[in-house]
């Protein structure tokens, strides 16, 4: 066995200038790949982070309430029994949390701009205070009533400092619009471009404004343990909440404000609840993602066409200069198998070695990108997610990629080396060349 | 001499055939041969070019199989045995010595003597580099293990793939044409080291050539001329046989 390694191996060597074109094909191809997926998981990353901190949790359960038919109300009435059902209904929990959602205008003295409010009750929200970080005033201040964070951005865009004085103008159904004046307790580091358009009150601030009762909220947002259990959750929560007597509306995989039409459309009235995860909250956004994967996608695809095309090529011009060395180790007893193996394994040390050079010069891209700490200008940080440019290094993935594209090189070289492995050792050993 | 007369024939070739088809036109290369061959003879296949021996020594080799007629090897019938079980006979059996030599090029001289020990599997590490330096002693490479073949002459390469063809202690050797591309002092050379190889371990030896000078070493000299066999003589009667048919001309 690792004499036919030493064959492969040294052939490879004998041909060095064949050897280093293809090699440094499939290295391209590795390195180009371990950089689109640093790229996606990077957005994916900041997209998750941004999201499940401001926007959803992993698991939401929210909903509307109908005064009448066409007035839809983006909230969840007599929400503290359903948390209650919620801790015992799903032991994947890592903590669950409520926020009021509202839609408003932010006024200051010289600006204004149209926001996301989220009402946040702040002493009883861990991950917030893990991801958000403040770089004026503080996260405890927002445990005062009328007290607003906002971020950077904004605080830029309105001219306003911890302590400023703003408006918020809500719509409210009935037509007229409600406001109250609140102060700036602090102002957070931007969270990628989600943070652009929310803002977060005080819960019981932003109640008072849409005039709702204590036991409402927006949505009950369960944030757990285990990313991949989230289907799991998603499904038992449907089941016990409809047993429980709620009713639940069908499942939609869009953000709550994509549902008020629909919603005003139909003819019932009272509470339904919904029931989403992060993915179906961000999804008018994470269509960047998917882009860039099938991109990706049909980008490899093309290019390992090409390689493999190249890799068949070079493996029959091996094959025809190594006819006689075939046929002369068929005629003292090497095989079938074998001979087949010694040609696989060629093509598979070609692939092992050029994946390697193109992983590590992949991971060196990504690890100087993230090093460099690259801003973005807004248009592409509109895309990725974020306003630096995040390479997400995974060796999972980068050895996946490895193993993926070694094994596409082994797998093309099957029918050549096959096709060696059949020749009779009479014909091979007599070919002249 | 031990002809072995008394032991079983080890190569047994009886009303053999073969034709070669090239298009729509059949070639027969083998017109009814038949040839035995006892353990430790050394025999000369002589012939002119055309005449046959390569594809003789390829059906006796177990490399091909015969259109007609019966090839046995080491008591087997060749036409019964799947390519596998050929490739296996070959393997243990049978040591191949070519024409213009057939070495690995990417491999050393040690390491190209070592490979049919390692296909055969029956050795460990030490065993075989005793078996492989001991062989590279006696063709006179032993300072040459850790070369690799293009940095040979012909004739020491040759004295490799004697070498490789002997390292299984085969019961049986076959060399098509082994002194052609060689000058002839090489030649002989190699020929006379076969000879003593042939003596001291009893290895059986077939070879083939055209050469008259070559086949002065054998035991027998089997003569073919167009597919089949003409006599089989001593060396000296062989020559003479040669030298009549060459005034003839
Ligand atoms: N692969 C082949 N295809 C067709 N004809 C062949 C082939 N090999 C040999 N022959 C023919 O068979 C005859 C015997 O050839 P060969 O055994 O090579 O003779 P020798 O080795 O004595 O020169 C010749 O006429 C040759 O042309
Ligand atoms: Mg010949």
């Amino acid at each position: 066995m690792f004499q036919l390694f030493l064959i492969a191996f040294r052939n490879l060597g004998t041909h060095r200038r064949r050897t280093l074109l293809l090699g440094g094909a499939i290295a391209g191809v590795t390195t180009l790949l371990v950089i689109l997926m640093g790229l996606s998981t990077g957005m994916k990353e900041s997209m998750l982070r941004s999201a499940t901190t401001l926007a959803t949790g992993h698991v939401n359960v929210a909903g509307f309430y109908k005064v009448t038919a066409g007035q839809a109300a983006p909230v969840v009435t007599g929400y503290p029994k359903i948390i209650e059902q919620i801790r015992q209904d799903v032991p994947e929990l890592d903590y669950v949390v409520q926020r009021g959602r509202g839609w408003a205008k932010l006024v200051s003295d010289t600006a204004a701009m149209q926001v996301g409010v989220g009402g946040i009750d702040v002493q009883n929200e861990p991950g917030f205070r893990r991801v958000v970080m403040v770089k004026e005033g503080s996260l405890d201040a927002l445990s005062r009533p009328g007290t607003l964070l906002i971020f950077e951005k904004q605080a830029k865009k309105l001219g306003v400092k911890v302590g400023d004085t703003l408006t918020i103008v809500a719509p409210t159904m009935r037509g007229t619009s409600n406001t109250v004046d609140v102060t700036v307790g602090a102002i957070a580091a931007n969270v990628g471009m989600m943070s652009d358009f929310n803002v977060f009150l005080h819960a019981a601030t932003l109640r008072s404004l849409y005039q709702l009762r204590d036991d409402t909220t927006g949505a009950i947002l369960v944030y757990l343990k285990d990313l991949s259990q989230v289907p799991h959750v998603q499904a038992r929560l449907r089941q016990s909440l409809e047993k429980a007597g709620h009713i639940l509306m069908d499942n939609d995989p869009r953000a709550f404000w994509f549902k008020f039409e629909v919603v005003n459309r139909e003819g019932w009235t009272g509470q339904k609840l919904d029931i989403t995860n992060w993915e179906d909250e961000i999804s008018f956004i994470s269509w960047t993602l998917t882009a860039l994967n099938s991109l990706t996608g049909v980008l490899i695809f093309v290019l390992l066409v090409i390689i493999g095309v190249g890799i068949m090529n070079t493996l029959w011009i091996a094959i025809r200069e190594r006819t006689r060395e075939i046929g002369t180790l068929r005629a003292i007893g090497m095989q079938r198998r074998r001979v087949l193996l010694m040609f696989l394994f060629e093509a598979m040390t070609l692939g092992a070695l050029g994946t390697l050079a193109g992983a590590t010069v992949g991971l060196g891209v990504c690890l100087g990108v993230n090093a460099a700490n690259v801003t973005m200008p807004d248009v592409v940080a509109v895309f990725i997610m974020s306003d630096k440019l995040n390479l997400a290094v995974n060796a999972g993935s980068v050895i996946g990629a490895m193993v993926f594209i070694t094994g596409c090189t082994t797998l093309i070289s099957l029918i050549p080396s096959f096709l060696a492995a059949r020749l009779k050792p009479v014909t091979a050993m007599h070919h002249i060349g | 001499m031990n002809s072995g007369v008394a032991q079983s024939p080890i190569v047994s070739i009886s009303q053999v055939t073969k034709d070669y088809t090239l298009g729509k036109v059949v070639v027969p290369a083998l017109r009814g041969v038949d040839l035995q061959v006892h353990p430790g003879e050394f025999i000369s296949i002589a012939g002119p070019s055309g005449s046959g021996k390569t594809t003789l020594l390829n059906l006796i080799g177990c490399v091909d199989t015969a259109t007609a007629g019966v090839v046995r090897v080491a008591g087997q019938d060749t036409k019964q045995l799947s390519e596998r079980q050929l490739t296996n006979l070959r393997l243990h059996t049978i040591g191949f010595i070519f024409q213009s030599f057939n070495l690995v090029s990417v491999l050393s001289v040690f390491q190209n003597v070592e490979f049919p020990l390692l296909l055969q599997r029956k050795l460990d590490k030490v065993q075989r580099r005793e078996r492989v330096m001991q062989l590279l002693e006696q063709v006179g490479l032993a300072h040459h293990a850790k070369h690799r073949p293009n940095e040979l002459s012909g004739g020491q390469r040759q004295r490799v793939a004697v070498a490789r063809a002997l390292v299984t202690r085969p019961q049986l050797v076959l060399a098509d044409e082994p002194t052609a591309n060689l000058d002839s002092v090489t030649g002989q050379n190699i020929i006379d080291l076969m000879k003593e190889l042939n003596q001291k371990e009893g290895t059986t030896f077939i070879f083939s050539t055209h050469d008259a000078k070559v086949m002065n070493h054998a035991n027998a000299v089997v003569r073919l001329a167009d597919g089949k066999i003409l006599d089989r003589l001593t060396p000296a009667e062989a020559t003479r046989a040669m030298a009549a048919g060459a005034e003839a001309h």
